[in-house]
């Protein structure tokens, strides 16, 4: 395929663009492969030759077209949200562009995508793919604990196709077991090590205080994720998947699996080959439902209704609340804040072990098992470590970005496997922030930026569904990472919160309600101008940066009065 | 001029043409703490006593703890508080309660009533929370302390004093020298006057019109006098705070609004604010929702169907029309309601609170809540019902409360132009209804002057002003005339959680929360800052000409180097 022969009409003269917050703009429209540009022109209301506008049609989510006499009217409503409008002088050429943003906007290939193409001079290619690898965490582990080990059974992705090459897995369970365990579970997704739980790093805090930890145990809390067991309506067992995750107990006498349906889903699921673990087979283990909405349409619809609600200007003020509950959203992000809370409380508080899996593990498993460490692990709410969190738990755990945000919330397509589960993460670790303003160290830009590079990007880190499709398409070798993009100096402190003071302590949020809110800055970004809760950053953050050097001793005072003796 | 309705106080002249600026506001942090809340620790009871408080009582209760359920415990009641410590331990309960704050004591149960705990007093507050105390079901053990409470509850309607008047706290500052209406110079009935236009925001209430349309010529020309004393050519505009239909039945009890007729150079707008009843039924409706448990299920809807926030949204509205229209619109603005000092007062004091930099300092707003609200005569005594038994006095209603929730509402969406923090206005409210200080007591300047309030009771300003530190943003960034004019959609409101919902324990984060610390810090890095800057500047000017030292304040170096920054 070329891409000319997506491209009907290159080139439009005296175009106006209007946008939310800006005025009106006059210029000449250019559609390349890749982008949709628009330069002003000489009379226009901008400075010749500035380009106003140059939008990744990528990022296009549906073209609407509307007509009027000699001139047609194109709306753009895009993934980010944006949506922005085209007036084109001339019915053919007014056709010709949307089709043309139509037909480039909705290539499937992904190796037509414009990551591939993208060649900026300041960075070099590879750089950023290296930054996290699997045996970077387990370096982490085993200065702990030898009780684990790195297995490369999936080393050509043969044995479960949507993990990375290289797993943690307990170091009693050798390959051939992993194996015969992996035909026992969805999508070949056997149990793996998520997270290696360093009691010792929160040692006695908050409530912990009072229930003084029993020193006789050393070992530390694991969680752990998989897809579910395929035991169908004949309740098939697997021995070597009822060793491993009694192994995995490392002599404690409790586990949890934390399944993300419901009780009955989860029967149910046996009709079809699915299935959870029966409580006679996996001794020590008690499983726990919590249903949370993520594959297919409930989530997709709810993100839907609360982008047209935040949109639709003629909504009364007195239908505002209503609307704004009838979406669901904000129950969503309850539901899988205390989800997360669960699985937190029962490493931290219960001192046990978790599994935690839906049905593929590749979605809601992600979500619980992600946020649970924003809350439990301070290192997962540094810039850099947040990043390791969403290579570890999220690219390389194999959700299926591609599929899941294919579209955003204004698509008419039909819904094939759309649902904004990333999403409704980087908005719950964006409640946290709101709760705890000091703990993380990264601010809601960096939220925002990865919502819309997970959608649409000139970089390749959100690109396929899991490593095997990376490696195949060479993504890791042809494109640019995010992260080396996002880390260099002068765009990392548009990331970094000001007022970041290392906390150690887990951070507890509320789940209540009344305290979890519109993520304004994303769902109203193009509504309303923050031109003063901009300004506001900015001081805040020459505030800090003015008096961080004769503090510092202060701000190493402050956060060694944080830790509990 | 009789023909304004319960005529205002005939105004006195002042002198001092623009507002004072405090150049002091940066050197809080020199301030000595006083101990906590000024109050000291008796050594054996440890109960809290302020200079003054006499002990009347006490008692063994249980006190039925909303969240935690019943908790045995001692109250103690003074003829200032009443004060309930657990008998536990391990983990001490504490409830500290101003009596001012109670609105009504109910006895609950009879001698014969079954059930555990169900013998006792109920006792509403007006600070969204409602106690209850269960007492041993014999020998009428709750008389005496149900007859105590009502006696110091409600001194008003027992020929008490308010504890006020026999509080012998001692404060390094003086609250009542913030404002001296005689160093003005204005009329009292001009709020405001604009200092680049001269357009002025004036106030009054609503005309006699009545069914019959009378007329007043003297009124009517002096409106005329009003317009044209700024060189005025077009219209003034007087703003109704009512909505339209309650000014037309206002007219059937004499009283209405201006007629073109009658004023023909005047132009009039309804802004449809609702009148008390209304704002202390919608506050009802949401307190039965926050307490003592939050609505969950239907969180959003349950809020919107008390109507709150949108009688919030009127108030802003309102305030920014009045506020744009003199600033932008360069014309001159007479506000009434009814009575002229409920929604006036409101309207009037947000107005000003936009346009004027000067009343987001800790002191301007003193003065602008000491001007707008106390000597303009907003009935204090009538709309909190300080010490007065008749809880169901329909004259009750939160007005003051809702101006407050508004500036709250402000400063969330300006999180650097005010100088005081969310501590500062829930002090304010919090003491409101104490009765500690005199403040807030009486409806009209001509009563506190019979009562001698300046000689013979405290200030609240002298309590904040004497711990300044406690009440200061650390991110207020100084800068002159920006007017300010808050987003008054739905979208962009929130529920003062905070402070609605402040008694519930799980909005909380569960955790001790650093945040209060991180500010202290912040504040003190920032006066180093200052300090430092304020060297620098010294420095700078002695080397660039020896003979013009500076004079500057500290806070106008602040402006001044920031933009360098």
């Amino acid at each position: 395929m070329e891409f000319s022969e997506l491209i009907k009409t290159a080139k439009v003269e005296n175009v106006l663009l209007s946008g939310p917050g800006v005025p009106a703009v006059k210029g000449t429209l250019c559609i390349t492969s890749h982008h949709l540009l628009l330069s002003s022109q000489p009379g226009g209301d901008g400075e010749q030759g500035t380009v106003e506008l140059w939008l990744l049609i990528r990022n296009v989510d549906a073209v609407e077209k509307r007509f009027a006499s000699s001139s047609g009217t194109i709306t753009l409503k895009c993934k980010d949200l944006r949506v922005l409008q085209l007036e084109i002088p001339g019915m053919e050429e007014c056709l010709n562009i949307a089709s043309s943003i139509e037909a480039l906007s909705s290539v499937e290939s992904v190796m037509m995508m414009y990551p591939f193409f993208y060649r900026p001079h300041s960075m070099k290619l590879e750089q950023g793919w290296h930054l996290y690898l699997p045996h970077h965490y387990y370096q982490q582990v085993v200065a702990e604990t030898s009780a684990w080990r790195l297995s490369s059974v999936n080393r050509d992705f043969a044995t479960c196709p949507t993990y990375p090459s290289a797993i943690i897995v307990p170091a009693v369970v050798d390959d051939e077991a992993l194996r015969k365990i992996a035909h026992f579970r969805q999508g070949g997704r056997f149990p793996v090590l998520s997270y290696y739980h360093k009691k010792n790093q929160t040692a006695g805090t908050g409530e912990g205080l009072d229930q003084p930890s029993c020193p006789s145990i050393s070992a530390p809390q694991v969680m752990l994720r998989s897809g579910q067991p395929l035991m169908g309506p004949n309740k098939k067992r697997c021995q070597e998947d009822e060793l491993l995750l009694k192994a995995a107990l490392c002599g404690r006498a409790r586990g949890f699996v934390i399944d993300t349906r419901s009780a009955q889903a989860a029967k149910q699921a046996r009709m079809t080959g699915g299935g959870s673990e029966p409580k006679a087979a996996y001794l020590g283990w008690k499983r726990l439902h919590r249903p949370l909405e993520s594959r297919g349409r409930p989530l997709q619809e709810s993100f839907m209704k609360l982008v047209e609600a935040c949109n639709d200007p003629s909504l009364g003020m007195d239908r505002w609340l209503s609307k704004l509950e009838s979406s669901k959203w904000l129950s969503h992000v309850k539901a899988a804040l205390s989800t997360a809370c669960l699985a937190a409380q029962c490493m931290e508080r219960e001192e046990a072990c978790i599994l935690v899996h839906g049905a593929e593990g590749t979605d809601t498993t992600l979500l619980v098992t992600a946020l649970a460490q924003v809350i439990l692990d301070p290192d997962c709410r540094t810039l850099v470590g947040f990043q390791h969190l969403l290579e570890r738990e999220w690219i390389q755990a194999g959700h299926p970005f591609h599929l899941r945000c294919a579209h955003s919330a204004y698509s008419h397509a039909r819904l094939k496997q759309e649902a904004p589960v990333f999403l409704l993460f980087l908005d719950c670790v964006g409640q946290l922030g709101r709760q705890f303003p000091f703990s993380l160290e990264f601010s809601e830009r960096l939220l925002l930026a990865l919502f819309e590079n997970s959608y649409a990007s000139a970089y390749g880190t959100f690109l396929c569904n899991s490593e095997k499709e990376r490696s195949l398409c060479k993504v890791k070798e042809t494109t640019h990472s995010l992260w080396s993009w996002l880390n260099q100096p002068n765009q990392q402190k548009e990331y970094l919160n000001p007022l970041y003071s290392y906390n150690a302590l887990v951070i507890w949020p509320s789940v209540e309600p009344q305290s979890l809110q519109l993520w304004q800055g994303l769902f109203l970004q193009w509504i309303r101008s923050s031109q003063y809760l901009d300004e506001a950053w900015a001081e805040i953050q020459r505030l800090v940066e003015g008096s961080e050097t004769p503090t510092r001793t202060n701000g190493a005072a402050h956060s060694q009065l944080l830790l509990p003796h | 001029m009789l023909s304004r309705q319960a005529s205002q106080k005939i105004p006195s002249m002042a002198s001092s043409s623009t507002p004072k600026y405090n150049s002091n506001s940066l050197e809080s942090s020199s301030v000595k703490r006083t101990p906590k809340d000024g109050t000291n620790w008796e050594q054996n009871e440890e109960i809290p006593r302020l200079p003054g408080e006499t002990r009347i009582t006490d008692k063994e209760v249980i006190y039925m703890c909303p969240f935690n359920g019943p908790i045995k415990g001692r109250v103690y009641i003074t003829n200032y508080r009443l004060y309930l410590r657990s008998v536990e331990k391990e983990s001490i309960v504490i409830l500290d309660v101003p009596l001012g704050v109670i609105s009504r004591i109910e006895k609950m149960g009879g001698a014969s009533s079954r059930g555990e705990n169900s013998y006792g007093l109920d006792i509403t507050c007006k600070d969204m929370r409602n106690l209850r105390f269960a007492l041993k079901q014999e020998g009428h053990s709750r008389r005496d302390i149900f007859e105590v409470l009502t006696k110091y509850a409600f001194p008003q309607s027992h020929n008490l004093p308010f504890f006020a008047f026999v509080n012998e706290e001692k404060f390094s500052e003086n609250g009542w020298m913030v404002y001296n209406p005689m160093s003005e110079y204005r009329r009292q009935v001009l709020s405001w006057i604009h200092p680049e236009n001269q357009a002025v925001i004036m106030r009054c209430s609503q005309p006699l019109v009545g069914m019959g349309g009378k007329r007043n010529k003297d009124d009517e020309k002096y409106l005329d006098i009003i317009r044209e004393a700024n060189g005025q050519i077009s219209k003034l505009t007087i703003y109704d705070a009512r909505p339209n239909v309650n000014a037309v039945a206002n007219k059937a009890t004499g009283g209405g609004y201006e007629s073109e007729d009658a004023y023909p150079n005047a132009e009039l707008f309804f802004l449809d604010i609702h009148n008390i009843h209304v704002m202390r039924e919608s506050l009802k409706k949401l307190k039965d929702i926050v307490y003592p448990n939050v609505e969950e299920s239907h969180w959003l809807s349950s809020l919107e169907s008390t109507h709150w926030l949108e009688h919030i949204k009127l108030v802003l509205t309102g305030a920014i029309q009045v506020a744009d229209k003199v600033s932008s619109g360069k014309s001159s603005v007479l506000v009434h309601c009814s009575d002229g000092w409920d929604r006036t007062a409101q309207l009037t004091s947000l107005a000003m609170l936009m346009l004027d930099s000067y009343y987001r300092t800790v002191v301007g707003f003193e003065v602008l809540v000491q001007k707008e609200w106390i000597s303009f005569g907003h009935k204090f005594a009538s709309r909190i019902g300080h010490g007065d038994k008749n809880h169901a006095d329909a004259d009750r209603s939160p007005i003051f409360l809702q101006f407050i929730d508004c500036v709250w509402q402000m400063s969330k969406q300006f999180p650097t132009a005010f100088e005081f923090n969310e501590q500062f206005l829930i002090t304010i409210l919090d003491h409101l209804y104490s009765c500690r200080f005199g403040t807030f007591l009486y409806s009209c300047e001509s009563a506190r002057d019979r009562e001698k309030v300046a000689e013979k009771t405290l200030s609240l300003w002298s309590l904040i002003n004497s711990e300044k530190a406690k009440y200061i943003n650390p991110f207020y960034t100084k800068e002159l005339n920006r007017a300010l004019y808050p987003v008054a959609s739905m979208r962009h409101l929130e529920l003062w959680v905070n402070y609605y919902i402040r008694w519930n324990p799980r909005i909380r984060q569960q955790q001790p929360n650093p945040v209060e610390q991180r500010y202290m810090e912040l504040l003190a890095l920032r006066d180093d800052y200052v300090r430092r800057l304020e060297e620098l500047q010294i420095t700078n000017n002695t080397k660039i000409s020896s003979s013009s030292t500076s004079s500057a304040s500290p806070s106008q170096m602040v402006s001044h180097v920031q933009t360098h920054l």
